[in-house]
């Protein structure tokens, strides 16, 4: 055993890991139980504001990227991605696309939640990527589902004015689509109390992730990765502020107590696209058996923050609609290079970072096809060593580990240098 | 590649043949063949004011109107054979069109383009005008950048309309600034008459082509060069073309095929297609009939145009709100033009198309139709053999069934 390996072992997972797995399989379990009890089903692209669902009395709502990812991380990906392939649909689409079609369309089999209960309406939208919308048209067209798109400029520079209120007009006609749809009316206290659990979720959150800047640091993106999946499954709820908070407070006292997930951290990285979700334990255990710990990323330190920044957007307790809205651009997809620049550049000085990890994923071009730029930035303007691997996020089979290492070796020599 | 047709210049996929001078129409020769960048420095030397365009479907009219020639940056690809410059911003995986796009704009855009214009057509290229944006800056020859937001929601909800009002007005203070001028209702309405009289054209030529008085791969040349030349000589040539081949006797007809796609095949394949005996009768390609389809209402009014554009336009993968409509349109196609085979021409990495070929496939097949796809990657246009291959294969299993087809109606 490598050393590091062995006082990786002295790192205690806390009780939050256990408690992560419970609280997963019991949303999903009572996502199920409530569409048969005849609750609304609506089906969601991820940043779709899922608080306004806190609104309704009897809506449910289920991600299907969110889905695709726990396959992918439980080791179904391939085999769902080839039932979709087997479909027809192409080896060049997204990988989450093609497990969430494998699974529809093979009535959950190989799923580990069993699928996802049938929707009453599917709500996609633009900002992450418009493929989403071409997605649940897959579904639209099959099933008969009514569709309803958000459509969200992206943001080259902050989100402006006249981009909220287009914004804010079409949450309008989210809401009155599910009171018609379903029946049932909507309540902005509620949904405002939503929100307000959100944000406080977010604080958390990031408090949790504030322990990268530790040396060595308290977390590893990975954990990060893992931690953020209830965010998409009980988005707006207490049982997320009181995850979250223990999730954080766990971590400060194992950093009280001089317990760190890389012990001998040597290298400390950051990871720029979606997470390795068939990778996470693999890459995370060979990265610390070099004294390397990939502490932060872009795709779990946007979240809750604005585009191009990275503290947390605080709620101020008036108009839910509102926050929610001026928080679409959030995730790193639908703002531009400046935006994704600044928001870099931040959290490499918060969190010391030695070098960054540029996974260009085909799967994902919306975040990939600006990362030879990005990289030249951080090179050439923060004069840090960078590195670009190929992973596709949640198709093993386009992933070669070997080659992969290599070239995170390289980047490593060059810290060295 | 650009060749004369009795003094005019025009753009021709990558053939040497050539109307008026081409020997299969008896015509008596002389072209100059010109790349896609010559056309543009012959377009700037007649001190033509150039925007480039980003595919798929920008507001031509308005850019026109302004005085600039707008100049749709998409077929390049024939054009484009190295990326030398473009594979230091973007990874293979994105689709020939962007990649043939930034490294014109990167090698050429200083020099020939005075502006370049955007819309949130893709994924692919919103992720662009940064990327292009600070490479041209850091060599030195900043490009003005032009962009809009079109709803991807229904033009029929109030408040999308009103946004795409909004952004247009706001494009409009940007081109004044830029050129100069003042917006002119007048000039606005000269321009969206000018173009429909291109769009019809342009329905009247592939109605001939499908006639088969000119082959479809001749047809696509002549509608595609409109990217590369003036508007009113595209007209001039359009009409003169028209008239020249209204008279001539239809040629012989092949299975009826369709074609869909984002661009038609390169040259060499859709020559493999006639050569196989297949005559295109109609297409769903989004740089043809998608393009030029739909005649909107002449207006001076540029939002009430756009609405009604965008509204109404011909349905495509990258118009959103038309996903419903799409389907229906191709069915209603492949009835009324008898096809018999379908080919679907795949933009490497464009998941637009792909995420609706399966649907499409599965809706023509149940009507009796044949599919074949084709998959047209960045590197395939230099290596067409293997699609070749399978072209006269699919022709041959098609006439085929013809033959056997006509026997059976014979024996009965
Ligand atoms: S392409 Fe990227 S942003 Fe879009 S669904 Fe796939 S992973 Fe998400
Ligand atoms: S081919 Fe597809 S992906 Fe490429 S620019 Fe066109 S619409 Fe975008």
């Amino acid at each position: 055993m490598m050393p590091s390996e062995k006082k990786r072992g002295e790192f205690k997972k806390n009780t939050s890991g256990k408690r992560l797995s419970t609280m997963i399989m019991n949303d999903y379990l009572d996502l199920h139980r409530r569409a048969y009890e005849g609750a609304f089903v609506v089906w969601i692209a991820i940043i779709v504001p899922a608080e306004l669902f806190g609104g309704f009395e009897k809506v449910v709502y289920a991600v299907p990227e969110s889905h695709a990812a726990l396959c992918a991380g439980k080791g179904t990906g391939p085999v769902l991605c080839e039932k979709a392939e087997g479909f027809g649909y192409s080896t060049d689409l997204c990988s989450y696309a093609r497990i969430d079609i494998g699974t529809a369309f093979d009535g959950g089999r190989d799923s580990p939640t069993f699928g996802l209960p049938r929707p009453d309406l599917l709500i996609s939208n633009t900002n992450n990527c418009s493929l989403l919308v071409k997605w649940f048209d897959v579904y639209h067209r099959a099933w008969g589902v009514p569709h309803l798109v958000l459509d969200i400029p992206f943001c080259y520079e902050n989100q402006k004015e006249r981009d909220f209120r287009y914004i804010m007009d079409q949450f309008g006609t989210l809401i009155s689509t599910i009171e018609e749809m379903s029946g049932q009316r909507f309540d902005l206290d509620k949904a405002r109390e939503s929100v307000r659990l959100s944000s406080e979720a977010m604080k958390e959150w990031k408090r949790f992730l504030g322990f990268a800047a530790h040396r060595p640091s308290g977390i590893t993106a990975f954990d990060s990765f893992v931690q953020m999946a209830p965010i998409l499954t009980s988005r707006g709820t207490r049982r997320l502020v009181d995850h979250y908070r223990l999730l954080a407070d766990e971590t400060a006292e194992q950093v009280k107590n001089g317990i760190f997930p890389v012990p001998g951290e040597k290298y400390r990285l950051l990871w720029d696209n979606i997470a390795p979700w068939h990778q996470l334990r693999k890459m995370s255990g060979r990265l610390a058996g070099l004294g390397a710990n990939i502490t932060s990323a872009s795709y779990t330190y946007c979240i809750g923050a604005l585009e191009g920044e990275y503290d947390p957007y605080e709620f101020d307790g008036n108009d839910p609609l509102a926050w929610l809205a001026r928080l679409q651009n959030f995730s790193v997809c639908p703002h531009g290079l400046n935006l994704r620049g600044m928001a870099m550049k931040d959290v490499i000085g918060r969190n010391a970072i030695d070098g960054v990890v540029f996974a260009s994923n085909r799967s994902c071009k919306v975040y990939s096809l600006m990362q030879m730029d990005q990289m030249r930035y951080i090179r050439e303007e923060l004069g840090l060593p960078c590195v670009m691997i190929d992973v596709d996020h949640a198709d093993v089979r386009k992933y070669s580990e070997e080659t992969a290492f290599t070239r995170l070796e390289a980047l490593l020599e060059m810290i060295d240098a | 590649m650009l060749y004369l047709y009795n003094d005019i210049v025009i753009y021709s996929g990558s053939r040497t043949v050539r109307y008026g001078g081409c020997p299969r129409y008896g015509g008596k020769g002389g072209g100059e063949m010109q790349s896609f960048p010559d056309s543009l420095v012959d377009l700037k030397s007649q001190g033509h004011t150039l925007i480039g365009c980003f595919p798929l479907y920008p507001p031509l009219e308005l850019l026109h109107s302004f005085g600039l020639t707008p100049v749709v940056l998409w077929g390049l690809r024939q054009d484009i054979t190295h990326l030398t410059r473009s594979d230091r911003h973007l990874q293979p995986y994105a689709c020939g069109v962007a990649r043939s796009l930034s490294e014109f704009v990167l090698s050429r855009g200083g020099e020939l383009l005075d502006a370049i214009f955007m819309y949130n057509a893709c994924d692919t290229l919103r992720n662009l005008p940064e990327i292009l944006g600070s490479s041209l800056d850091r060599h030195g020859s900043p490009i003005p950048l032009f962009r809009l937001h079109i709803p991807a929601v229904p033009l029929s909800r109030a408040f999308a309309s009103d946004y795409l009002n909004e952004g247009i007005r706001e494009l409009i203070g940007e081109l004044e600034k830029f050129t100069g001028r003042s917006f002119s209702a007048q000039t606005f309405l000269n321009s969206t008459g000018l173009y429909n009289r291109q769009r019809r054209l342009s329905r009247d030529l592939e109605r001939l082509a499908a006639a088969g008085r000119l082959r479809f791969s001749d047809c696509s040349d002549f509608l595609l060069s409109a990217g590369r030349m003036s508007l009113d000589d595209h007209i001039s040539i359009l009409e003169r073309t028209i008239r020249e081949f209204n008279g001539r006797a239809p040629g012989h007809q092949g299975v009826r095929i369709m074609l869909s796609g984002i661009l038609p095949p390169p040259v060499a394949l859709l020559d493999a297609i006639e050569r196989a005996g297949l005559t295109v009768v109609a297409n769903d390609i989004a740089a043809l009939r998608r393009s030029y389809d739909y005649l909107p209402a002449a207006s001076a009014d540029p939002g009430a145009y756009y609405q009604d554009l965008y509204r109404n336009h011909y349905p495509c993968t990258t118009i959103l709100p038309s996903a419903d409509s799409r389907l229906e349109t191709i069915m209603q196609t492949v009835r009324e033009s008898g096809v018999q085979g379908f080919i679907f021409v795949g933009e490497k990495f464009c998941e637009y198309e792909y995420f609706e070929i399966p649907a499409v496939k599965r809706m023509i097949e149940a009507e009796g139709v044949r599919t074949l796809e084709l998959e047209i990657g960045m590197d395939d246009a230099l290596n067409l053999d293997a699609y070749q291959t399978r072209i006269e294969a699919f022709a041959e299993m098609l006439l085929h069934e013809t033959r056997g087809s006509r026997r059976d109606n014979d024996a009965v």
